[in-house]
């Protein structure tokens, strides 16, 4: 009889399945930036990948497990199509398995339409809907865990959740980071995508752990963990072993300085216990709108800084560019993309309003949903 | 495998002048464009390369991938003892990126053969390559520029595997999801022990929209993928037509016609290889018993001109072999009908047989009728004058810098391949990835035994024409050959 005091092994599993892929996912832009060359077996792909088979093989265990014995999870299980287990358990094995499902796709695409140097392919969409479907998986585990458990153990599971929150943060700002890259970060797209993704996770975080700051948090350690990759990577030493090399290359390329959704995120940690008597379409109305304007007006002029040559080191890591980049490209050359007239820009701040808004709303349901979680 | 047959038949019959033509007699009108993979040669897009990396003769073989980026097989054969380490580099024959090698594969030698060995390179991006070999042994080291065309021939399509075990996945996933949504909303906030109700309006409702989430997802995502399909499919390489007027009797006007492909792709930006901007080779189809080889003068983009030599009447295909200024070298392919043509006899570098040799002297494959020719496999096709006494004729000279010219060509039309001494690269391509390689392959004395690297590419018969210098007179010499 396992203590409900205690964070269980698979939890502990799952949460390093989901460290595993979100460091592997990093490493596989780096290694695409500044090796180039790529086979199933990189040994980013394999950290990627061991997320999809740590989440099938525990949580497939865990199912069977449970179905098949009479074990104490039993009395917290769901029933999904005849077998029984923790309903984050089944999440978490659908996404293992959708993973596993994308390698072959992926392998009959750079096959048939040669391999793909894109994020945004529909091979690697199937992975990341199966990545991030672990990650929900893993917050639902925690989650009904979490309001089982009272005292020490309610809070050593408070913060994993948050953890693995942030961890959703990085793959989902990392299926558009084609958009948020600094030269990009003076066009309503980028805020867009931004607004789409963020509240929701922020508010999840928010409504279900009920912590003060936890939209801080989350955003704090997407912010370290980003730099942490911002500052390691590129001391492990890569050379392109594919051409055409318009730019040499020594060292791993990182994905650039985070963005800064912690100003946002900061405020509204602060505002929200203000809100609480407000309608929840109320609160999403405000902190949507929130999101966005604290963001704009942070985010913008450090986008500038990042284009500046005081931000051309290793701290801030504008001077690192791939190996394929031209000298002329924007990014090369520090210049924002002129890819918006001024009313393309308005109408997509007007969209980025919306979703942030949307988001939002979506989050605080899913947080209330989350809160009262039990299996 | 690499060879792609041309999979479109001639729209009008073989060999004989349309209804059209016999009333017009003075016009010889294009019949068809054909369809066939014809970027440097049709249907023969593997490499072969003979040439020296320093100290090293080489014989080098690149079979480019039906994809790009993808993954180019090369064979490297050192025709001398010696060479102990073979590296390869590719990079983009012009621009910066020519002068930023990443970092070179080492070929592995073949088991049981000291002399061959082995690699891989991925090409990128479409477009002009060279991949630089690179030969080490003891008498130093050596490098060799090997241009090679990357552009994308095909889709490949799934396997039955493949397809079955992705619609499993599919099917067991939205099932699967749809289930988790019920029980979530079913079960997931009861408290410990409660028991569940089996079903209810909310779940109903769930399980309905998490249905038309996967409905639309699955509907979203195939539209996608046709999309990208769409996308790549337009960067599948579409080879340039060719068509053709009579507008005099023996005065045929060419014109050079792009069916779109990539943007980037001009006909304003040819450079001249062996000092012809186009070498244009009619034969007559289907018996393949008559060639012309011609330079036609440019008279404006896209527009050449030139002079026939007497012909007679016939359907004709035309290869039209051009290097734009990046090096890439592509085949115009068309068809043509003609009248008979009274012509003037060629001269300078024109040629047209098969000739008929004066008495006494004959053109012969050396040992070829005693070796099988099998597909795909590199092979020496070596040919010589030879005179009464069947000794060799000493008097060969170099045609167009070459020791000698050779087309082969299958009996479908499938496949054109324009070959030289040094392999199937034209001396323009290598002249842009090194102008210094260019210069050390013309050759200045010819013979008495010329011979040409191939691999025909796919099982079938073949004609092969080769042209020869003799006395100051180029020869064609006509053989037929049945690939295995």
């Amino acid at each position: 009889m396992e203590r409900e005091n205690s964070i269980p092994w698979y939890i502990w599993l799952s949460v390093f399945g989901v460290t595993s892929a979100m460091i592997g996912v990093h490493w596989d832009i780096a290694w695409h930036r500044s090796i180039g060359r790529d086979t199933f077996w990189t040994p980013p792909h394999v950290a990627i990948q061991l997320c999809g088979v740590i989440a099938g093989i525990t949580c497939g265990y865990l199912i069977l497990w449970t179905t098949f014995t009479n074990a104490p999870l039993r009395a917290v299980s769901v029933n999904v199509l005849g077998l029984r287990g923790p309903l984050g358990a089944f999440i978490c094995a659908w996404g293992g398995f959708t993973m596993i499902a994308s390698a072959p796709f992926d392998d009959w695409w750079h096959n048939a339409y040669g391999l793909d140097v894109k994020i945004l392919s529909p091979p690697h969409v199937v992975l990341a809907i199966g990545m991030v479907a672990v990650e929900i998986g893993c917050l639902v585990l925690i989650a009904a865990r979490m309001n089982r458990s009272a005292g020490a153990a309610r809070r050593r599971l408070e913060w994993l959740f948050l953890y693995v929150a942030s961890m959703i943060l990085v793959a989902l700002l990392v299926v558009v980071l084609e958009y948020t890259h600094r030269v990009f970060l003076h066009t309503a797209v980028s805020y867009r995508v931004i607004s789409m993704l963020t509240p929701i996770v922020l508010a999840i975080a928010s409504r279900t752990t009920g912590r003060q700051w936890a939209a801080t948090t989350v955003t704090a350690m997407y912010t370290v963990f980003l730099l942490g990759l911002l500052w390691i990577l590129p001391l492990v030493p890569a050379q392109p072993k594919l051409g055409p090399v318009l730019h040499e290359v020594t060292q791993l390329i990182p994905s650039g300085f985070p963005l800064l959704i912690i100003a946002p995120a900061f405020v509204l940690d602060l505002l929200w216990p203000r809100m609480v008597a407000w309608k929840m379409w109320q609160q999403a109305l405000v902190s949507g709108a929130l999101f966005l304007v604290v963001l704009l007006p942070v985010q913008w002029p450090f986008a500038d800084f990042l284009q500046s040559p005081a931000a051309r080191n290793a701290v801030f890591g504008s001077s690192y560019y791939d190996y394929n980049q031209s000298p002329q490209s924007y990014a090369a050359t520090w210049r924002f993309v002129p890819l918006e007239n001024a009313i393309q820009f308005r109408v997509g701040l007007g969209i980025a309003l919306a979703c942030s808004m949307v988001s939002t709303w979506l989050g605080m349901g899913a947080g209330e949903w989350l809160k009262r979680a039990r299996r | 495998m690499r060879g792609v047959k041309a999979d479109q038949p001639l729209p009008h019959g073989h060999g004989s002048v349309s209804p059209f033509l016999s009333r017009a007699r003075k016009q010889a009108v294009v019949l068809a464009f054909v369809s066939a993979t014809a970027f440097a040669h049709v249907g023969s897009p593997d490499v072969f390369f003979q040439g020296n990396a320093g100290p090293y003769p080489l014989l080098v073989t690149i079979r480019p991938p039906d994809v790009i980026p993808g993954v180019a097989r090369i064979e490297v054969r050192s025709l001398a003892p010696g060479v102990e380490k073979i590296e390869l580099t590719p990079t983009p024959m012009t621009g910066i990126a020519s002068t930023h090698p990443p970092v070179a594969d080492v070929a592995q030698r073949v088991a049981g053969d000291t002399q061959s060995f082995e690699g891989a390179l991925w090409l990128m991006s479409v477009g002009s390559w060279e991949v630089h070999i690179r030969a080490s042994g003891p008498k130093g080291t050596g490098e060799l520029p090997v241009p090679v065309p990357a552009v994308a021939l095909r889709m490949q399509p799934m396997s039955r595997g493949v397809s079955y075990f992705l619609l499993g996945m599919m099917a067991l996933l939205a099932v699967g999801i749809v289930a988790i949504v019920g029980a979530g909303v079913r079960e997931a906030t009861l408290d410990p022990e409660v028991p569940a109700k089996r079903w209810s309006r909310k779940t109903t409702v769930a399980m309905a929209c998490a249905s038309a989430v996967v409905i639309a997802a699955l509907w979203g995502g195939n539209a996608w993928w046709v999309s990208d399909a769409a996308t790549y499919s337009q960067r599948i390489y579409k080879p340039l037509g060719i068509t053709a007027t009579l507008n005099q009797p023996d005065q045929l006007q060419l014109r050079v016609t792009d069916p779109g492909w990539l943007k980037q792709r001009r006909l304003d930006d040819l450079i001249p290889d062996h000092g012809h901007l186009m070498h244009l080779f009619l034969v007559r189809w289907p018996a393949m018993d008559r060639i012309a080889h011609l330079h036609p003068e440019q008279t404006a983009t896209g527009f050449f001109e030139t002079r026939l030599p007497s012909l007679p009447a016939g359907t004709y295909r035309v290869y039209g072999d051009i290097v734009h200024e990046s090096g890439f070298a592509e085949t115009a392919i068309g068809e043509l009908a003609l009248p008979n043509v009274d012509g003037k006899p060629v001269t300078g570098d024109d040629a047209e047989g098969p000739t008929v040799f004066e008495t006494g002297y004959k053109m012969v494959w050396v040992h070829g009728e005693s070796k099988p020719v099998i597909a795909k496999q590199v092979a020496l096709f070596s040919f010589e004058i030879v005179g009464l006494d069947g000794k060799p004729a000493s008097n060969l000279e170099p045609y167009m810098g070459m020791g000698g010219h050779a087309e082969f060509i299958k009996d479908d039309g499938s496949v054109f391949a324009h070959l030289h001494p040094t392999g199937s690269v034209p001396m323009a391509s290598v002249a842009v990835a090194s102008p210094a390689a260019m210069i050390a392959m013309h050759e200045t004395s010819v013979g008495p035994v010329v011979s040409f690297p191939y691999g025909i590419p796919t099982v079938g018969q073949y004609k092969i024409f080769v042209q020869l210098k003799r006395a100051g007179k180029v020869v064609t010499g006509a053989f037929d050959v049945t690939v295995i």
